[in-house]
């Protein structure tokens, strides 16, 4: 897995576990602020990707 | 009102000083700062424990596997000393890497910078989690 999106998707994935499991005290609450962190890192990537390609 | 009638209700401020530890937070913060969630194990939080474990090996073990570099103190240069200062929060995993000749840092590859990313992150988690454990000895942080 060597894709810009591939390893950023990993990178999300473990950083947003990390970030879920550190914040919430619940595993119902870490899983739930874990796929919120884990949509908002790809999403906010695939749109600073996107501004980039259009604007530069 | 008379005043036998009054109710006198007394709010009293947590203070720093009526925290109860509920661990040595200097044993904690050490096992934590070595390896990844033995802060929270020692805490009794195994579930966490385990997670972080996993994930924060896992993540510096691709680092290592995409050729990420283990960054030397070099004052000379800042950002390769706070990227050391940044893997070094992982001591165990650290130190059992470069004891294995891994983390040269192979900067022809296409991952080089994705594994450096990979060790500095993992090394920065740590330090987070670390905190957490502390908070938790101290009793700063409830659970």
């Amino acid at each position: 897995m060597t894709t810009h999106l591939g390893v950023m998707i990993l990178f999300a994935a473990c950083v947003a576990i990390v970030f879920g499991t550190l914040l919430r005290d619940t595993p119902h609450d870490e899983l739930r602020l874990a796929v919120r962190i884990f949509g908002g890192l790809v999403a906010g990537a695939y749109l600073v990707g996107w501004i980039m390609y259009i604007t530069l | 009102m008379s005043r036998s009638s009054r109710t006198v209700v007394r709010v009293e401020k947590a203070t720093p000083s009526t925290v109860v530890p509920r661990a040595n937070p200097v044993l904690v913060g050490v096992v934590a700062w070595c390896l990844p969630g033995a802060g929270h194990l020692l805490m009794g939080h195994l579930r966490k424990a385990v997670t972080f474990f996993a994930v924060l090996i896992a993540m510096f073990a691709i680092g290592l596997a995409f050729g990420g570099r283990l960054f030397p103190f070099q004052l000379g240069e800042p950002l390769v000393f706070l990227a050391a200062i940044a893997q070094w929060t992982l001591a165990v995993p650290r130190v059992i890497a470069a004891m294995a000749g891994l983390g040269a840092g192979n900067v022809i590859a296409v991952t080089y910078e994705y594994g450096n990313t990979f060790l500095i992150v993992s090394g920065l988690l740590n330090a987070l989690v670390l905190l957490d454990a502390v908070d938790l000895a101290t009793g700063r942080k409830a659970r």
